[in-house]
C-alpha cells in the first residue's frame, strides 16, 4: 500500500487526495485529527507545522496540519466552526509550541492538554489576532 | 539541595532574549522550561497588510542571519501562486546566495561556540573569516545583511563576475579548511568541552521534529536540498553530513563538514551557471486564489512558508512561517537534562538558536 492509501484506509475516508504545489491534501473532520496523528506516527512521518487562518464572516477557522514523510508533504486541512478541538500533544510532542501559539493568537482551545504561561505575551489575554482594531 | 535557576531573558550567555528556567540538584540540571516571546513582533500579522512587493522586504527582516533564505522560500511560494517560473540563471544565483549565507551563518555559530568554550582566539579567527564572506555577499548584492536578492520570478540582481566570486570562494575555503575545521575537529579544548554533553537521542530528535544540523547530528538523514530539492540543487552534487552521537561535538562536526559541502556546491554553481536572463522581467503578476507551501534548507534547518491568497487581492490572506529554531528550541529541554549547570550555555548554543526567527 502507498502512504496515501494507508492513510485513507486508516481514517476510513473515501474522499480523494488532491495534490498541488508538492503537497498531498486530504480534508478531514476535526474529530479525526487524533487518528491522523496516530497514523502519521505509525508511518514515521515528521510533524512540520499547523497553519491557522481566521475565515471571513464568522465562518470559523481553517487549520492546516502538515507532516513530512520521506521528503513529501502531507496536509490535512480542518474547517473548525467553533473554537475548540482535541490536542495531539500527547501523540506528537512536536506540536507543543505551535498549539500554544495558535491558542494565544486565535483563542482556539486544544482540549486535553495543559498550557504553560503564554509564550508570547505573559499576563495578557488570548486571541490577539481575533481582536478588532478600531479604524 | 534543589533549586531553580533562571537563565535569561537577558544574560551574558545568551545572544538574544529568551529564558531557560532550570531545576537543579546541586550542579546537575534535572529539568528545564523554555520561555520565548520577549521580542515578539507579530510579523505574520503585519504581512497581511503588505502587498506582494512589500511582503518580501518585510519577511527578509524576520532574521538578520538567514534573511536570504526567508525571501527565497517566500518567493517560491508566491511563484506557485502566480505561475511565474524563474529562469535557470536565477535558480543558480539563488543557490549561490543560499550557500554563501550558510557559510557565513555556520562560521558565525563557530565563533559564538568558541567564545562559550572559552576559546577566544578561535572566536576572533571565525569572525575575521565571516567578514570576508560578508564581503563576497556585499560584492554580489550591495548589502551585508538584508540582501534584497529575491523577487517573484527570479532575482533582482545578476552575478556578473562569477569567476571573481569563485576565486574568493576558493581562497575562503582554503582558509576555513586550513584553520577552523582542523582546530574544531581535533583540538583537545573542543573535544573536552563538547564530547558527550547535551545529548539528543535519535528517538527524541524524531519525536521533537527537530530539523537541520541539530537533527543530522542525531542520526536523522534528511536535508531538504536533497529530500525535496528546489532552485538548482537537483543539478548539483553534494553529500549530506550525518553524525549519530547526538552531542554538542556531533553538532559541531556536522556544521564543520557542511561548510566543506557548501564550498563544493558554490564551486559547481559558479562554474555551471547558465547564461540568460535572471528574472521574468516585467511579466504581469496575477495571483491565483489558494494556498502554496514552500520550504528550503536554511542554515539552521528546514524553513517552511505557507502563503494564502484571495482572488484579485494585492495582499496575502495569510503568511505563516515555521522557522528551524522554532522546531529545534523545545529540544533544549531534553539536551540539558542531566547536564552540568556550567555546560548549559554551550548546550543551548549548540542548536544555533535564532530568537529573532522564533519571535517573528
Amino acid at each position: 500500500m502507498t502512504p496515501l492509501e494507508t492513510i485513507t484506509a486508516d481514517l476510513s475516508i473515501t474522499t480523494p487526495w488532491s495534490s498541488h504545489g508538492g503537497v498531498h491534501w486530504l480534508a478531514v473532520d476535526a474529530s479525526q485529527i487524533r487518528r491522523v496523528a496516530e497514523t502519521m506516527n505509525r508511518l514515521a512521518a515528521r510533524f512540520v507545522t499547523i497553519t491557522a487562518t481566521e475565515l471571513p464572516a464568522s465562518e470559523g477557522f481553517l487549520l492546516e496540519y502538515l507532516w513530512d514523510l520521506d521528503g513529501v508533504l502531507f496536509g490535512f486541512p480542518i474547517h473548525l466552526a467553533g473554537t475548540s478541538l482535541e490536542s495531539i500533544f500527547d501523540i506528537c510532542p512536536a506540536v507543543d509550541w505551535i498549539e500554544r501559539e495558535i491558542h494565544e493568537g486565535f483563542a482556539i482551545d486544544f482540549s486535553g492538554r495543559d498550557y504553560e504561561p503564554l509564550l508570547l505575551r505573559a499576563g495578557d489575554k488570548t486571541g490577539v489576532n481575533l481582536r478588532e482594531v478600531p479604524a | 539541595m534543589s533549586y531553580r535557576i533562571p537563565m535569561g531573558p537577558y544574560h551574558p550567555a545568551l545572544e538574544e532574549p529568551y529564558k531557560l528556567e532550570m531545576f537543579c540538584e546541586g550542579e546537575t540540571v534535572c529539568d528545564a522550561r523554555l520561555h520565548i516571546g520577549f521580542n515578539f513582533r507579530g510579523i505574520e500579522h503585519l504581512a497581511e497588510s503588505r502587498n506582494y512587493i512589500q511582503v518580501i522586504a518585510l519577511m527578509e527582516r524576520v532574521c538578520g542571519i538567514c534573511s536570504n533564505i526567508h525571501t527565497l522560500t517566500l518567493c517560491q511560494a508566491m511563484e506557485q501562486l502566480t505561475g511565474l517560473e524563474p529562469p535557470p540563471r536565477a535558480l543558480y544565483i539563488r543557490v549561490i546566495m543560499a550557500e554563501l549565507e550558510r557559510l557565513h551563518s555556520h562560521i558565525l555559530w563557530a565563533g559564538i561556540a568558541s567564545k562559550l568554550m572559552g576559546f577566544k582566539t578561535m572566536f576572533m579567527s571565525c569572525f575575521a573569516l565571516r567578514e570576508k564572506i560578508m564581503d563576497v555577499l556585499q560584492a554580489i548584492s550591495g548589502n551585508r545583511v538584508n540582501y534584497a536578492m529575491n523577487r517573484i520570478g527570479g532575482t533582482n540582481r545578476d552575478i556578473s563576475d562569477p569567476d571573481d566570486i569563485l576565486a574568493a570562494v576558493n581562497k575562503l575555503e582554503s582558509e576555513i579548511t586550513g584553520t577552523v575545521i582542523p582546530i574544531f575537529t581535533t583540538s583537545a579544548t573542543a573535544r573536552l568541552r563538547c564530547a558527550g554533553i547535551g545529548v539528543l537521542t535519535h528517538e527524541r530528535a524524531i519525536a521533537c521534529g527537530v530539523v537541520g544540523p541539530t537533527a543530522r547530528a542525531s542520526g536523522v538523514t534528511q536535508d531538504i536540498r536533497q529530500a525535496a530539492p528546489y532552485a538548482a540543487y537537483p543539478e548539483l552534487d553534494f553529500h549530506v553530513t550525518v553524525e549519530s552521537a547526538g552531542d554538542v561535538r556531533a553538532r559541531l562536526f556536522v556544521r564543520a563538514l557542511e561548510i566543506v559541502q557548501s564550498c563544493r556546491l558554490l564551486r559547481q554553481a559558479l562554474t555551471k551557471i547558465p547564461s540568460g536572463p535572471y528574472n521574468t522581467g516585467d511579466a504581469k503578476i496575477a495571483f491565483a486564489a489558494g494556498t502554496a507551501i514552500s520550504r528550503a534548507e536554511a542554515p539552521r534547518g528546514e524553513i517552511v512558508y505557507s502563503v494564502s491568497w484571495k482572488e484579485n487581492s494585492r495582499t496575502p490572506a495569510r503568511v505563516h512561517v515555521r522557522t528551524p529554531t522554532y522546531a529545534n528550541m523545545p529540544a533544549v529541554r531534553w539536551m540539558v537534562q542531566g547536564a552540568r549547570l556550567a555546560d548549559t550555555p554551550l548546550i543551548q548554543a549548540s542548536i544555533d538558536p535564532c530568537y529573532s526567527c522564533t519571535d517573528r
